[in-house]
């Protein structure tokens, strides 16, 4: 054998075995973490019930129906849209673990782009997970995703990406961007699948209102915000004053017409619901951010984002006491009740009344882990 | 379109693996290696 065919076999095996431990790295990723139907969800339904193109795909994921004990109104709430925003997919967690409706049907999606799950973002150095201890000692731990669709799910990117709808044009990677591919389409791209799934489902169901749940760097100008329909205006007005009672303050922005894509233009667009986003505020995800860990995920604690506060570079108020994750959640909860109680004002012959949600007191006092359910 | 690039991953893999077997220079087989590990792992589809 040949000298240098000696090292080529020993550098192919250490190859070898550098991809065993990466990829099954890379595959612990999409095991899917249980979420623990609480005393409220009547159905856990698949979207493909409502677009059979996404059966089998890894984009098709879990709606959590909740049919209250008298008739009512509907309300969707959309968490995981990018699974880089803890605050969107563990307040939907929060909501199947504890929240029942009394009247009307609400209507969870926790993992929206479940393909984003499944994997992360190169080179931003984030957490693979963070997790939470419950009162009884037991741990729940979450993965931290992607912005984006998993590119072993949908690849290639093209090199600028048109919003099928409107002929728009994005930045390429902005293709397995669930939130720019909406209404969606039947022929598109696995993500655009998603999207018409979504909408199929507000159109079928005849949703009254749908709430995408995200987060945003600190220094977003669309932060701790509420973005509606030009439809949504009034009910997002009203929530913006119910908010200001308990002391959150939150800002109202008009769905911008000529940004294509997003829930709050095309959803409102394409169908009858009223369509709404909210944003909090995470530095986990921001571009100033010092190191990356389950810490910053978890507290929102971030010295070089003090810092960028004191230089008037933040859309959001930032000291040493951070954004922890249960203002976060606590911010969307609330939003959420005041929603629903906005719409029963609105349209009392459609009520939507829940019960049993986390408020913002609550989690702050006693941490989100209290609100998890034991998994088995 | 998946198709076509997973085929021009694979095609650049194998180069790559050609390239590791014939060079006489250890360090530089040692970089072919390296960029073996993404093109399998994309090629396998597990990233
Ligand atoms: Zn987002």
């Amino acid at each position: 054998m040949q000298k240098n065919h000696i090292s080529a076999a020993i550098i192919s095996i250490l190859t070898l075995a550098a991809c065993a431990v990466a990829g099954a790295s890379f595959l612990e990723h999409r095991k899917v973490e249980p979420i623990v139907r609480g005393p409220g969800v009547t159905e856990v339904v698949k979207l493909s019930a409502w677009y059979a193109g996404l059966a089998g795909t890894p984009a098709d994921t879990d709606v959590y129906v909740f049919r209250g004990q008298n008739p009512g109104g509907s309300m969707l709430v959309i968490g995981g849209t990018h699974p880089n925003e803890p605050s969107s997919f563990l307040s939907a967690v929060l909501l199947i673990e504890n929240a029942s409706a009394e009247s009307g049907t609400l209507y969870v999606i926790p993992r929206a782009n479940a393909s984003g799950f499944t994997h992360n973002d190169p080179q931003e150095g984030a957490p693979l997970a963070y997790s939470f201890t419950l009162p009884d000692g037991s741990k729940r731990t979450f993965r931290y995703g992607s912005r984006a669709t998993n590119p072993v799910h949908q690849w290639p990117d093209t090199d600028v990406y048109v919003h099928a709808a409107s002929g728009q044009t994005l930045s390429g990677n902005e293709t397995r961007n669930l939130n720019r591919g909406y209404p969606g389409r039947t022929d598109g791209t696995l993500t655009e699948k998603a999207c018409y799934g979504i909408t199929e489902m507000i159109r079928a169901e005849k949703i009254d209102l749908s709430i995408d749940l995200h987060e945003a760097s600190p220094e977003y100008p669309v932060i701790n915000a509420i973005v509606a329909h030009e439809r949504a205006m009034p009910i997002a007005s009203q929530v913006v004053l119910g908010l200001e009672f308990s002391d959150i303050t939150i800002g109202l922005e008009p769905s911008p017409k000529n940004l294509r894509g997003l829930t709050h233009r095309e959803l409102g667009d394409a169908t009858d619901t009223l369509a709404v986003l909210m944003e909090t505020a995470n530095p986990s995800q921001g571009r100033l951010r010092s190191r990356t860990d389950e810490a910053l995920v978890l507290t929102g604690k971030d010295p070089y984002y003090v810092k960028a506060q004191k230089l008037g570079r933040l859309y959001v108020p930032f000291d040493e006491k951070g954004h922890p994750i249960e203002e976060r959640v606590g911010r969307h909860l609330t939003a959420i009740g005041e929603f629903a109680f906005a719409m029963s004002g609105e349209y009392p012959d459609r009520p939507i009344e829940l019960s049993g949600v986390p408020g913002y007191d609550d989690l702050g006092a006693k941490g989100l882990g209290a609100f998890l359910r034991t998994a088995d | 379109m998946k198709i076509l690039y997973l085929g021009i991953a694979a095609a650049i893999l194998a180069l790559t693996a050609w390239n590791l077997w014939t060079e006489k220079d250890w360090r530089k087989q040692a970089t072919a290696a390296m960029v073996a590990i993404p093109l399998l792992l994309r090629v396998l589809l597990i990233k």
